[in-house]
């Protein structure tokens, strides 16, 4: 199979998974419909009424995790094609990949040393 | 064909990692049990909370199925029996589960309520630790089979399965994916005792029906990739390639849930600590080991 | 028959899932598991699935008689279910406002399986019913009143017009009243943001929307957003004291004369002559001053900051929900001149300015969510309000809405209880610990009539306390494990808390292999130690008793003085450190101390009352309950109690609540107020 086929494929198996939910749904809705009803709709919260919308800016405290994160992630993009050919290349590749990853790991003790890695 | 043999394989999966999961949380072992869940959610009322975001709402239960089946496609159930048989394979099954944590946001900030907009962030949290461990693995595996198509991953384990050969890689994943698949005790984001349900609080009726089967799609993908990249996929003797994968998967899902039920829940805190301050470390050193053993054993 | 019907006729697919939802129960429980298994019920047993949110839940369990403010908890969680849904009361009283019971039965397991039997043949048969009525109640109705956005004081009840301005009357939601309850007993730390501002000139604007201006602190109409503080201008002039020098952005507030002209802040060439949407992201067109010397200059400088901010996001939600970073930089409120005159240039630092900060130094908004008083990790009947900043605690208000009021329990209009009756009542009041309540009142009633307790009896009312201990501790185990996550040993958990009630010692010889078996298992989890290690720090004080105060190295016990005890061979148990991981070790060697105690006195019995013929006098009397010391002091005339006063040890802990969950994580806070064992029910207001 080409790839451009594969890859049609897999976008039809995507729609067919969403195409199968919502027959799912249509099933149900030949169950019946909803009810509306007061207070039904309002987000449970252990037995009191909260109408009060919860859309703020959401205090997250791992953002120093998230920050190295960016970086090793970016790392690991290289690394794929890198894994595939390594032992074509031999030692030459696992010394350049590990000039770069010990780059790398400094930067992580560096960011451990310095109170990133941690709840802030 | 074999789409439509894969995918019945795969609900074959599903059901019975849903009966496990039963199973490890109630005790009891009820073999119908799945076909009584979803006829009762299909019979309940689902409801869409006061001022939702809607669209986040409807696609968050969507995107999860889509992710799992998606992730599952690219995983070969015997040689020839694989929907895909992506060039990109182990990169491609990464991509899909990075989903994961789409749809678990969008659960958490469609319904405009306080337990599932905490759960969604705290799986933020979860990913940012186990993302890296689910990712360098893969990579020793690739290196092992020189190819990232996942065939090619399970012939080269004809040898020695990939758990001998690298064991600190399995270790890292198979904890990786029970986070990546938000299993206790991982659950975070739908931790029943401290969010009242969170993430899944809002979703009733067919829409949990469809969560629900995303989850256990999820947990069958998340098996599968364990078992094609560290368990030898479907190598074994006697039995057919296809009942192999399916014991190892079921095998693999099975000790999930029973490490789950016997070990307290997470801190956030303490999973990324741990994530980061040795799971890091302790990838990049099989990373290492493993380009040592390539090269040394021909 | 269920009230909670589903509207439909019968048909064949409906009837399949009737039949299959009745074969998946799941079970909310008021007012909590734990007081269910207090009254002897094991719900897991009878096959009764436990639901973390009342969206999954098919049946709501009522168990006891419910106070005033649980049953109207108790309805909202109804409300909130999703229909078929019903109702089973099992020795409840009144049910108001919550529709009639779908299946009554009475306090016991046998009457619970012959109840969840009926329960399943009411489903399977009536889950749909083309006449199904509606549920309403008072509680459930929040107001919606309409405000105008200029003018904030004028409020009516229906839509119309201002009679100031003129403006449409903006919708929206009152404010649920229990947000900020009038007394509340600790709302620490973060709360200030709203006390210590305020008076003389502050003005309270929405970053999104700065034509909405009121006194004093609230959420905006528009998007709910905390409004924020900021000088307030005088009329017709300009002072944009809030500009952000770095982003260099000045914009005149010009008093607008003449033409209103609509424009939409985030593009500022799209023009209307009335209020409408923006057609290019859908947000609300807000007036300005169509002068034409403005228009360039707010062009161009929205342009430069556009370019500045680094173009254009994802467009804006219409309803203004969207509180991403760019909202907040200066370019959104570039354009938008407010027509009363005010500055309308907020930078990101002025908008957070007054803001409280985390201690990262981050100013965040802040959210106030219940977890209470029907929450499934919590005592039931606590009712808890934690201010979250993201994840963490910035304040709590902690209060129990179902505590005893200690007058209510004695006088009964003058001339005083008699003294059995005391004693009964006493022993209602908390469903959790009724034995150690009503031995406190025998023995308080006992030392102010000067009657000596006989021995025999003494011995098997001690051992009947410590069957309550055991219970007691046993069910929050139970509850604190399925908090952690820990299903199995929950489970089993469970259901010894739940054959504890009413057993005779050889029973409890006959559990006591299995209890033995959890706590072993319970101490070899591991992690655990890690996951509870430094949570909820109780530093010991003279206030604290119990277990928790056992805990923090004090050992303080009130079973220490007893003749009856040191016959049985009791020595008080102590930890050093003071925080959960020493608490649940402190109620495990508890629970095996209980074992121990309950063999050694052979037959517990509990019943019989308090004969003190027509006695009078003062006594006073102090029990160790499960959750620590309660002292009783009594005055008795003539056989008749007239006055009475109580001291619990929950009373000191709920004081405690707010500093101890300041700063922690959330999963943190609730995992502290658990391993404190509040029982709500005997907080004495």
């Amino acid at each position: 199979m080409s790839t451009l086929a594969q890859y049609a494929l897999l976008l039809g198996l995507a729609v067919g998974s969403a195409g199968a939910a919502l027959a799912l749904y249509g099933l149900a809705r030949a169950v019946g419909r909803e009810r509306r009803e007061p207070g039904k709709d309002v987000p449970a919260t252990a037995g009191r009424l909260s109408p009060k919308p919860v859309w703020v800016r959401y205090h997250a405290r791992y953002y120093g995790y998230a920050l190295l994160f960016l970086a090793f992630d970016m790392e690991m993009a290289f690394m794929y094609p890198w894994a595939v050919v390594y032992r074509h290349e031999g030692l030459v590749a696992l010394l350049d990949m590990g000039v770069f990853l010990a780059i790398l790991f400094l930067g992580l003790l560096y960011g451990w040393s310095r109170g990133a890695l941690r709840r802030q | 064909m074999t789409t439509v043999a894969v995918l019945a394989a795969l609900l074959a999966g599903a059901y019975a990692v849903a009966v496990l999961e039963a199973w490890a949380r109630t005790g009891r072992m009820r073999p119908g049990g799945p076909l009584f869940a979803a006829a009762a959610l299909i019979g309940r009322e689902s409801f869409v909370p006061r001022k939702p975001d809607r669209l986040f709402f409807e696609a968050a239960p969507v995107l999860l199925l889509v992710a799992a089946v998606l992730a599952a496609a690219v995983l070969p159930w015997a040689p020839g029996l694989v929907i895909v048989d992506l060039a990109t394979g182990a990169l491609f099954v990464n991509a899909a589960f990075a989903y994961v944590l789409v749809a678990l946001i969008m659960a958490g900030w469609g319904p405009d309520g306080a337990y599932a907009m905490v759960g969604g962030w705290r799986f933020l949290g979860q990913l940012i630790g186990y993302s890296m461990l689910i990712v360098m693995p893969i990579t020793a595996v690739a290196m092992r089979a020189e190819s990232l198509v996942t065939t090619v991953i399970v012939d080269s384990q004809a040898g020695v399965w990939n758990i001998v050969y690298q064991p600190l890689g399995f270790v890292l994943f198979f904890i990786a994916a029970m986070a990546l698949a938000f299993l206790p005790p991982f659950d975070l984001p739908t931790a029943p005792g401290e969010l009242a349900g969170g993430v899944e609080a809002e979703y009733a009726g067919r829409r949990l029906a469809v969560l629900r089967l995303a989850r256990a799609l999820l947990v069958v993908a998340v098996a599968l990739a364990t078992t094609v990249f560290y368990l030898g996929g479907w190598r074994g003797p006697w039995l057919p390639p296809w009942a192999w994968t399916g014991l190892k998967t079921l095998a693999v899902a099975a000790a999930m849930f029973a490490l789950g039920g016997r070990l307290p829940r997470v801190r956030e805190a303490h999973f990324l600590a741990w994530c980061w301050k040795l799971g890091i470390p302790l990838a990049l050193l099989n990373i290492f080991v493993v380009g040592l053993l390539v090269l040394a054993v021909p | 028959m269920i009230h909670g019907a589903r509207r439909g006729a019968w048909s064949g697919l409906r009837r399949l899932t009737a039949r299959a939802q009745a074969q998946m129960l799941a079970a909310i429980v008021v007012p909590g598991p734990e007081v269910a298994a207090a009254l002897g019920l094991d719900l897991a047993g009878a096959g009764l699935l436990p639901a973390a949110s009342p969206r999954h839940a098919s049946v709501l369990v009522v168990a006891g008689a419910l106070p005033a403010q649980l049953r109207e908890a108790a309805a909202v969680l109804y409300a909130q279910m999703m229909r078929p849904r019903a109702v089973m009361a099992l020795g409840a009283g009144t049910l108001a406002p919550l529709p009639g019971a779908d299946v009554v039965a009475e306090l016991s397991q046998p009457a619970l399986l012959d109840a969840v039997r009926r329960l399943r043949r009411a489903i399977a048969g009536g889950a749909f019913r083309r006449d199904a009525a509606g549920f309403d109640a008072p509680v459930l109705r929040s107001r919606t009143e309409y405000v105008c956005p200029m003018h904030p004081e004028v409020v009516r009840d229906e839509p119309g017009s201002c009679p100031k301005c003129g403006m449409t009357l903006v919708p929206r939601e009152a404010q649920d009243e229990g947000g900020h309850a009038p007394d509340a007993v600790d709302a620490s730390t973060g709360m200030e943001m709203e006390a210590g501002r305020g008076g003389g000139e502050s003005a309270y604007t929405c970053p999104m929307h700065p034509e909405v201006v009121r006194d004093e602190p609230g959420s905006c109409p528009k998007c709910g957003m905390t409004l924020v503080p900021r000088e307030a201008q005088d009329e017709g002039g300009h002072a944009p004291d809030a500009v952000d020098a770095s982003t260099g952005m000045e914009m005149e507030a010009g008093r607008g004369g003449g033409e209103s002209a609509y424009t939409c802040p985030m593009h500022p060439e799209v023009v209307r002559d009335e209020p409408g949407s923006c057609p290019k992201c859908g947000m609300t067109l807000v007036p300005r001053a169509a002068a034409a010397k403005d228009a360039p200059e707010a062009g161009h400088a929205a342009d430069a900051a556009s370019e500045a901010a680094g173009g254009r996001h994802a467009p804006m939600d219409p309803s203004g929900a969207e509180h991403s970073a760019a909202a907040h930089t200066g370019m959104d409120h570039g354009a938008m001149d407010h027509v009363a005159g005010h500055s309308t240039f907020m930078s990101m630092v002025a908008v957070t300015r007054d803001l409280p900060r985390s201690p990262d130094g981050l100013p965040m908004d802040w959210i106030e969510v219940p977890f209470g008083p029907l929450f499934p990790g919590l005592p039931g009947g606590l009712s808890l309000v934690l201010t979250l900043d993201g994840d963490t605690v910035a304040g709590a208000a902690a209060q129990a809405p179902v505590a005893a009021a200690a007058a209510a329990v004695a006088d009964a209009g003058g001339r005083g209880l008699p003294a059995a009756e005391f004693a009964r009542r006493l022993g209602a009041m908390d469903p959790l610990a009724p034995v150690a309540y009503r031995l406190l009142a025998r023995r308080a009633l006992e030392c102010a009539a000067g009657v000596e307790p006989d021995s025999r009896g003494a011995r098997a009312r001690a051992g009947a306390a410590e069957r309550e201990r055991l219970a007691s501790h046993l069910a929050w185990l139970a509850v604190f494990l399925g908090r952690l996550g820990l299903e199995v040993h929950a489970r089993r958990s469970w259901g010894l808390a739940a054959s504890m009630r009413g057993a005779d010692a050889a029973r409890i010889a006959g559990l006591a292999a299995a209890v033995r078996v959890l706590v072993r298992g319970v101490r070899r989890t591991p992690l655990l130690e890690t996951r509870l290690a430094g949570i909820g720090r109780l530093a010991a004080d003279g206030r604290l008793r119990g277990p928790v105060a056992r805990a923090a190295g004090v050992a303080a016990d009130g079973r220490v003085g007893d003749p009856v005890y040191g016959a049985l061979g009791f020595e008080p148990v102590t930890r050093p450190d003071g925080d959960a991981r020493a608490r649940l070790a402190v109620r495990l060697d508890e629970i095996e101390q209980s074992l121990r105690l309950v063999r050694a006195a052979g037959v517990l019995d509990d019943s019989g009352v308090p004969g003190i013929g027509a006695a009078s006098g003062t006594g006073e009397a102090l029990v160790e309950t499960p959750r620590g010391g309660a002292r009783l002091a009594v005055s008795v005339e003539r056989g008749r109690v007239t006055a009475a006063r109580l001291d619990t040890p929950s009373t000191v802990l709920l004081e405690r609540i707010g500093s101890l969950v300041a700063q922690c994580e959330l999963g943190d806070a609730l995992t502290a107020v658990a391993s404190l064992d509040l029982s709500p029910w005997e907080v004495v207001a």
